[in-house]
């Protein structure tokens, strides 16, 4: 199957859905984002991501129960696929071996 | 505690115009946010961040989620799905026996018509195209005033080719003579005889079957015949070579075979002779003159001439130019204007005076081609109204097939496929149609009209028909069907909407507006023929016989004189240059007392003798008519009325005054009544009469019932004076009549469709008939029950049918009045359109629509209610 593309931002929600394991819905992940890059997002920004991972196959959704809390409105779940973890390793393992690539203090004498 | 709750506008905002299948989710989502951000930074900050967010999920910001479908559609075009629309297709049609044979009678007769009509239209349109530089080829044509004609001088020729770079090639090509030829024991009078330049074959691509084409013009004791005539002179043996002897005077050589003259030709010939040879005695030719007009010129442009109509016309007033300029050196004043017509207009485009015969009209072809569309248009209808009242049987199905997940464009597909297997069907029907009516109407037509199969160009545009009437006539019916809601229709709530009753009874009308259009047509055509018929042409054209006199006969003019006034049956005789269907004559070369300026007006003229006035019943004026007891009526003139008010005089002073034609001196002795001497299509035009010198047409008025004792003594009498010459006469009257050939083939062909196009309307309308019947089975039953009368049942059924034949005939009448207006317009002389015109056609066509009506509705109106009412 053709590699989907995976963006940056999508990469980001993507992972945070896995790791709130099975919690991750609109509120929790914008909260997430928020709390462990320190980068103010919107939420729509995060709404069209998740749609957009659904389309691409990476997640899916089901409506959750309904809860009190918000005003009796139902919330919905992402779960990450097979394909969205497979994803998610390609890039963790293509990163890795890219690092193994670069010459020792190669990094260093760019100017940092 | 309550939690806090963000501002209301933001959030009646967000329910407004969020998508509503992602709005229980994020409302939410952002309730939870809210009170977190509130918890975090503060309500302000938590309202501004969440107007903030809000936005973010406003559209176009927002993304879309796509509702999910739990099915995969199929591809429309699957091939189970496409077998099993022509399985229910053909069921249906096997199944509504009548329904079908109405739809594709219908359709197919329409489409008959239109490929009849299509086929007319490419024939008038491919006059003179096939010509190998028929675009760069035009003919040079004048025009004195209103006076237009086809013909030019001898010497332009030549003349305008050695000034003028843009002319690559000039022919001439000689007015039509009739000439005796004979060869063997062949003697017949052929009247398609022309002289032509010996470029001829060069400008022109007539084949040239045996003989060498570059130089068989050249030699001037040779010809060229035709297929036709070889066979007609030489059966089956060999023709070129042989020798012709024409008029018992002089031998020619035939030096070529030519290919019959293509039907779409405007030149229609069956022997060419060289000018050469006509150069030996004709005056025009021998000092190329410019100022007689003879002869047909055509020339061949460069190929970067401007050919547009303005640049034709640019080159026209050029020539005009040069020919002043050479008319000035030789003292001639006279200005004419020339004109270049390209030569594919020659067979529509012309209106010109001493013309070549057998021209087409313009007009014709584009009314004929609209009406070709409007008859597909009215087939088109029936097959949409016919559709749409069923819609209801069909609507079953159509729930169904959606309940069962066919997508509305499936449906769109289904029907319009099916429309497209009637009118294949239809087309097939027609190709049958139009083979069994081709000689019929080859005949009305007078053309060479064929439909050859084979022709690639032809089926691609049949097929064209057919796609285009498939894809108009199933429109409405697909997109209508496609359009029902599968719950209503299953529940059996499915009512034939208002909307939809509109429709279809607009449709109705405009199909009567199109037939009662054609009707009005044809009985304005009739009215105008009759009318040209009847008139009163200023002279008796009834039971006048003529005789050309050809031949022998020239030089014993006394002796026929006196051979004629002694026998009792041509004793009442005339002799004249030319018959009054065929008057091309002439002159601007006209001086009388008191002419202010130089004359610029074509006057005709034409010679008569002693008899003229009392042979033709004319009507003199004033003064008298040339008589054998005035020696000097030789230098004297007799002028029509119309003449009479150009030069200015009148009833009272006109006779005595002096006249001059072509330097000619004499004296107006008298004032003859207006006459036609030319065409109806042609307003009276000045004539002077001269007395005959020399001859022309034997006219014989006979008496009543002793025609054909007058005929033969006519022919003793040209056996006796003309022996080498076959005898041949014509009838006046006759002749008249052919001058109306295409109005009359007009008037026959609109009759035809007029017909066919009520047919067609009155089939959709039994249709329809039959359908609204049927829905009105239990109300029929039950007013029959409560008292109501089978009269009564009928006007009620039939009533609503008048209604729109009435709208269509108001709708019609307008329509009918502008088009046949435009098209009298064509006549100097027109009949009247009388309002009962339009009252009859309408009468025709409600009286043929209540037929067809009255059928279904006695029909029903007879029926025992016990059988409608039983099934309740």
């Amino acid at each position: 199957m053709r590699r989907t593309y995976l963006g940056e931002f999508e990469e980001l929600v993507l992972l945070m859905i896995v790791i709130l394991d099975g919690q991750a819905y609109g509120v929790t992940v914008s909260q997430e984002i928020e709390e462990h890059t320190g980068r103010v997002v919107t939420f729509g920004a995060v709404h069209n991501t998740l749609i957009r991972l659904e389309e691409k196959g990476f997640v899916t959704s089901e409506l959750g129960g309904a809860t009190t809390e918000r005003g009796g409105r139902r919330k919905r779940l992402f779960k990450v696929t097979t394909l969205g973890s497979r994803a998610l390793q390609d890039i963790q393992q293509l990163r890795n071996k890219l690092w193994h690539l670069m010459p020792d203090g190669a990094l260093k004498t760019i100017g940092l | 505690m309550n939690a806090p709750q963000p501002p209301r506008w933001a959030k009646i905002l967000l329910r407004w115009l969020h998508p509503h299948n992602t709005l229980e989710e994020v409302e939410g989502d952002l309730d939870e946010l809210y009170a977190y951000w509130v918890l975090r930074s503060g309500k302000t900050q938590a309202i501004l961040r969440y107007v903030l967010n809000v936005v973010s999920v406003l559209p176009p910001f927002v993304r879309r989620r796509q509702s999910k479908t739990n099915y995969e559609q199929s591809f429309f075009l699957n091939p189970a799905m496409l077998k099993n629309y022509f399985k229910i297709a053909w069921r249906n049609i096997i199944r509504q026996k009548a329904y079908s044979i109405l739809n594709i009678a219908g359709l197919s007769i329409g489409m008959a018509c239109s490929i009849l009509i299509l086929l007319w239209v490419q024939n008038e349109l491919s006059y003179d195209r096939f010509h190998a530089h028929a675009n760069r080829l035009v003919r040079l044509t004048c025009a004195a005033g209103d006076f237009k004609a086809a013909v030019s001088p001898a010497g332009m020729a030549g003349g305008l080719r050695a000034q003028m770079p843009q002319i690559e090639t000039a022919v001439r090509v000689s007015k039509p003579v009739t000439n005796l030829m004979e060869a063997g024991d062949k003697k017949f009078q052929e009247k398609r005889v022309f002289f032509a330049d010996s470029n001829f074959l060069q400008v022109f691509s007539f084949p040239l079957l045996k003989g060498n084409a570059a130089t068989a013009l050249k030699d001037p004791g040779a010809l060229l015949i035709t297929e036709e005539m070889a066979k007609k002179y030489y059966g089956n043996g060999e023709a070129l070579g042989q020798i012709i002897r024409i008029n018992n005077k002089e031998n020619f050589t035939i030096a070529g075979i030519l290919a019959n003259a293509p039907a779409n030709s405007h030149l229609q010939f069956d022997f060419i002779i060289p000018m050469a040879t006509l150069a030996k005695t004709d005056w025009d030719l021998q000092n190329d003159v410019w100022g007689n007009f003879n002869f047909y010129t055509y020339f061949r442009l460069t190929e970067n001439t401007d050919i547009t109509p303005s640049g034709l016309q640019k080159l026209g007033v050029q020539i005009s130019k040069i020919h002043f300029a050479h008319g000035k050196d030789s003292g001639q004043t006279l200005k004419v204007d020339f004109q270049l017509q390209p030569l594919q207009d020659i067979h529509l485009h012309s209106n010109l005076q001493i013309d070549l015969p057998g021209h087409g009209n313009v007009q014709y072809v584009n009314i004929f081609f609209v009406v070709a569309l409007f008859i597909l248009a009215v087939a088109c209808i029936n097959f949409m109204n016919l559709a749409t009242a069923r819609s209801e049987r069909r609507s079953k199905e159509v729930g169904l097939r959606k309940v069962v997940g066919a997508g509305r464009y499936q449906l769109i597909i289904q029907f319009l496929g099916e429309s497209l297997i009637f009118s294949f069907l239809s087309l097939f029907i027609a190709i049958g149609i139009v083979f069994i009516i081709l000689p019929v109407f080859k005949n009305l037509t007078g053309k060479e009209l064929g439909i050859h199969l084979t022709d690639g160009k032809l089926l691609v545009s049949l097929a064209g028909i057919a796609i285009l009437t498939g894809l108009i006539a199933g429109s409405y019916p697909a997109l209508f069907l496609s359009g029902f809601a599968p719950v209503k229709v299953l529940k059996g709530k499915m009512r034939v909407a208002g909307g939809n009753l509109l429709f279809r009874n607009g449709l109705v009308v405009t199909q009567f507006v199109v037939a009662i259009v054609l009707l009005v047509g044809t009985a304005v055509v009739y009215k105008q023929l009759n009318f040209i018929k009847n008139r009163n042409l200023g002279f008796d054209k009834s039971s006048l016989l003529y005789m050309p006199m050809t031949g022998d006969i020239w030089a014993k003019q006394q002796a026929l004189k006196t051979t004629l006034a002694q026998n009792p049956m041509t004793e009442n005789f005339s002799i004249i240059s030319d018959l009054p269907t065929a008057l091309i004559s002439g002159s601007t070369d006209v001086v009388w007392d008191g002419q202010t300026a130089n004359n610029q007006i074509v006057i005709p003229s034409l010679n008569v003798d002693e008899n003229f006035t009392s042979v033709f019943k004319t009507k003199i004026l004033a003064g008298r008519s040339f008589s054998s007891e005035f020696k000097s009526d030789s230098a004297n003139y007799v002028i029509n009325e119309k003449a009479m008010q150009i030069m200015g005089m009148n009833i009272q002073n006109a006779v005595g005054k002096n006249l001059t034609m072509s330097d000619e001196k004499g004296t107006i002795i008298g004032v003859v009544k207006d006459f036609h001497f030319k065409s109806l299509q042609y307003a009276m035009e000045p004539l002077i009469l001269r007395l005959n010198k020399w001859g022309g047409v034997v006219v014989v008025r006979t008496k009543p019932g002793s025609t054909e004792a007058a005929i033969s003594e006519l022919g003793k009498i040209s056996q006796q004076l003309n022996p080498a010459y076959p005898f041949t006469y014509g009838f006046l009257d006759k002749d008249l009549d052919n001058l109306y050939q295409s109005e009359k083939q007009m008037g026959s062909i609109f009759n035809l469709f007029a017909g066919l196009a009520i047919f067609i309307s009155c089939l959709g309308l039994y249709g329809l008939s039959a359908f609204m019947a049927e829905q009105r089975k239990k109300e029929i039953g039950v007013r029959k029950v409560l008292g109501a009368t089978v009269t009564g049942v009928v006007a009620l059924l039939s009533q609503d049918f008048l209604k729109l034949i009435l709208i269509a005939i108001v709708v019609a009448s307008p329509i009918a009045w502008y088009a046949m207006d435009s098209w009298l317009q064509d006549f100097a002389y027109q009949t009247t359109m009388d309002w009962w015109v339009f009252v009859l056609a309408g009468l025709i066509a409600a009286s043929i629509a209540l037929l067809t009506v009255s059928f279904q509705s006695i029909k029903a109106a007879l029926m025992n209610p016990v059988k409608s009412l039983r099934s309740e």
